[in-house]
């Protein structure tokens, strides 16, 4: 403290030092050229030295220069020299003059090299406010905000040590620099970080030397306000998407409990209906009725674990919790196997299949995928007439991408629903003609873009077509070429 | 006459424990239940079961804990039980240990199949093993290493004949991919799948009437393949 007093103090000695000793210098060259320059010149050239020590060591040296050049002036160039004294009224007039004169200039020169500072500096706030808004603008967690308002504290203030305190109920600390504990003394500065509904923490800075100024503090107060708003804004925004969440698993629910009397209790009544009736003796246990009672029931079984493991992935994927496990897949034996499992579902359609033998392998979860060509089969079932033709063509586009066309002989859909049918819940037909959740065409989306691909449906001459493409590479990679051994056993 | 064999049931759902206690007794095995982990442990260790269904999900531990706990000691077949999407835990399952896995809600001749495999295997491991499997038109002779579909000899790469005499020694059980390819390709490929999947189309291509829908070689989505026999 006392070590950076003495350097200003220094520098302030300097400043009157120099301004003497260039008013000195000044002196010296008009000395010499006394004889040839008129006295009104020299005072002006006094004056430009006056002028010029204001501007670089400002108004103290001015002054002093000033009085010294009036001294000066007086003592070598009005006749009589050497004196004090002054005979001519006139050059009264010229030292009464030039003494005003460059006190006035001193005094201008001087305050506006101090406006001048003040701006500098207040430029210099502004900037780094506007640097750390810039950057705070763009974040969206706590912790990374407390970060950068950390760093940013320390190398504007270039403190010993700085801990940012956040969070009431949960406190969180940061200290910088990284690794350090804070000084056994108090802070030399404490400032809450406060927001419109109570504090959110606390800036504290250790700082003995220099002293913290009140322009520092005021600047740290704006950094402060403006962490606030940010973390404040923060919170509100994590506050507006849960609250969207909760709306949209509300939305959800309520779609499931008005579908559930149909969905969920059709498939019941059947089974129900069914084993009562065999459970009395009203069936004859050879007759046909009762091997079509039993098929009944597991078919409709099979519907509700179809109907629960729909809405199952569909709180999933709400949940953000299907995460894709992406391995290297063969196309073909993914539908091969979907087949295999819908043989009773497909059994009233014709299945043609066009997969290029040589497709490059692709990176999908086969669970998943499995789940896609199953929904786009079962609705292709649904919607197209019995013995109608049901096709799944896969199609290399470039090096990138793979498409797969699932078209069946389907009724088209009208324009501006095209894209509808994958939302949640939606449904062209009324609800009690076709069943299902309204849920499976919204799963193929979510799993499909969980892929990085993409899905719609298009109307065809005599066609009705789903389109999904997926993505080749898995990150970054391409496909893998096995080498085909020869050697045989 | 042979004692009944004697299944050991672990579940926690009531229901299922009922289902299963007078199915299984009415197709004559000899059944114990549990409902916790902990009680299944003591039961296997005191009544020594031929055979145990274990449910996954269990409220005092992991099933795939009770699963490791049981095979410090015993070779017994375990067949897993679990929901619909957890591959996961069925692979973690398979890979501590256990025998097979169903996924409920499953058909009960699915169940009773995997039974019969499951205490077949552990007869065989106890007796000499059988070289040589026919089924349908398909012939392999583990111990001459050959091959014939109709009678003709079936011409096959070494990965290939190693992936399907694996398959075949294990035949009627599930195995996960990692199992398959530590066996087949060595533990510093367990990962790769895409090997698996490309051997596992040619052998297909090679044996099965029709590759895309496979009668021997069955896929088990997400977690490994099966070789079955016609029964």
């Amino acid at each position: 403290m006392a070590n950076m007093n003495t350097s200003s103090f220094y520098r302030k000695i300097s400043g009157y030092v120099l301004a003497v000793t260039l008013v000195a210098a000044t002196t010296i060259i008009l000395y010499f050229l006394r004889d040839t320059l008129d006295k009104t010149l020299v005072a002006l050239l006094y004056m430009l030295s006056v002028g010029l020590i204001t501007n670089l060591w400002g108004l103290g040296p001015g002054i002093i220069a000033a009085l010294s050049s009036f001294l000066s002036l007086n003592y070598f160039f009005i006749i009589p020299f050497y004196t004090f004294t002054v005979h001519q009224p006139i050059d009264l007039v010229i030292l009464m003059v030039f003494l005003i004169v460059s006190m006035v200039i001193s005094q201008l020169v001087g305050s506006a090299r101090l406006g001048m500072a003040k701006a500098k500096a207040r430029e210099w706030d502004a900037t780094q406010l506007y640097e750390l808004s810039t950057i705070l603008v763009g974040l969206h967690n706590e912790l990374v905000i407390c970060q950068v308002l950390a760093d940013h504290i320390q190398t504007t203030f270039q403190g010993e040590c700085i801990e940012l305190e956040i969070g009431i109920t949960q406190p969180q600390t940061l200290i910088l620099p990284a690794n350090s504990s804070t000084p056994d003394r108090l802070p030399e500065l404490r400032l809450p970080i406060q927001a419109a509904h109570g504090p959110l923490g606390e800036i504290r800075l250790w700082r003995l030397t220099p002293v913290i100024s009140s322009i520092e503090k005021r600047l740290l107060q704006t950094f402060a306000s403006q962490g606030a708003l940010v973390l404040e804004r923060e919170r509100l925004a994590q506050i507006e998407s849960r609250t969207r969440i909760l709306e949209e698993s509300d939305k959800l629910k309520t779609a499931i409990l008005s579908s559930d009397s149909h969905e969920l209790r059709t498939p019941l009544a059947t089974i129900k209906a069914s084993i009562s009736s065999l459970r009395s003796n009203e069936v004859n246990w050879d007759s046909n009725a009762r091997t079509e009672l039993i098929a009944l029931i597991e078919d409709e079984s099979d519907h509700l674990e179809l109907v629960v493991g729909n809405l199952l992935d569909m709180s999933r994927l709400e949940a953000g919790a299907l995460q894709p496990r992406r391995d290297w897949n063969i196309l073909s034996e993914i539908v091969g196997e979907v087949l295999v499992r819908m043989r009773r579902q497909t059994s009233d359609h014709k299945i043609e299949t066009d997969i290029p033998d040589d497709l490059p392998l692709v990176p999908v979860d086969y669970v998943q995928m499995i789940q896609v060509f199953t929904n786009l089969l079962s609705n292709s079932i649904k919607y197209s007439p019995p013995n109608s033709v049901i096709r799944i063509k896969a199609i290399e586009q470039d090096d990138m991408t793979l498409q797969v066309r699932i078209s069946n002989q389907g009724p088209h859909v009208p324009k501006e629903d095209l894209e509808r049918i994958f939302d949640k819940f939606y449904r062209i037909t009324a609800a009690d003609r076709v069943t299902g959740t309204g849920l499976g065409l919204s799963i193929c989306k979510g799993i499909i873009e969980a892929h990085d691909g993409k899905i719609w449906a298009e109307n065809q001459p005599g066609n009705f077509v789903f389109n999904f493409t997926l993505p080749f590479y898995l990150n970054g990679s391409p496909p893998p070429q096995l080498p085909i051994e020869m050697d045989q056993v | 006459m042979n004692a009944p064999p004697h299944i050991l049931v672990i579940d926690d759902e009531p229901q299922i424990l009922r289902a299963l206690r007078t199915i299984l007794t009415e197709k004559e095995f000899k059944v114990t239940t549990a409902s916790r982990g902990e009680e299944g442990l003591t039961l296997a260790a005191t009544s020594l079961p031929d055979l145990i269904i274990l449910d996954l999900g269990l409220p005092d531990m992991d099933g795939v804990e009770v699963c490791v706990r049981l095979r410090e000691w015993t070779e017994c077949p375990i067949i897993v039980l679990s929901v619909r999407d957890s591959e996961r835990d069925k692979v973690a399952a398979l890979d501590k240990g256990a025998d097979d896995y169903l996924t409920k809600p499953f058909g009960i001749e699915e169940l009773l199949a995997r039974v019969r495999v499951a205490l077949r295997h552990s007869a065989r491991k106890n007796g000499s093993p059988v070289n040589m499997v026919i089924t349908g038109a398909l012939q392999i002779d583990l111990s001459w290493h050959s091959v014939t579909l109709a009678g003709e000899e079936v011409k096959l790469s070494a990965h290939e004949y190693n992936l399907l005499a694996y398959l075949v020694s294990n035949r009627g059980r599930v195995l996960t991919h990692r199992s398959i390819l530590t066996h087949v390709w060595g533990p510093e490929d367990a990962d790769h799948t895409e090997y698996l999947r490309v051997y596992m189309r040619q052998l297909r291509k090679k044996l099965e009437e029709d590759p895309e829908h496979p009668h021997y070689l069955l896929t088990e989505p997400g977690v490994g393949y099966r070789f079955i026999e016609d029964e």
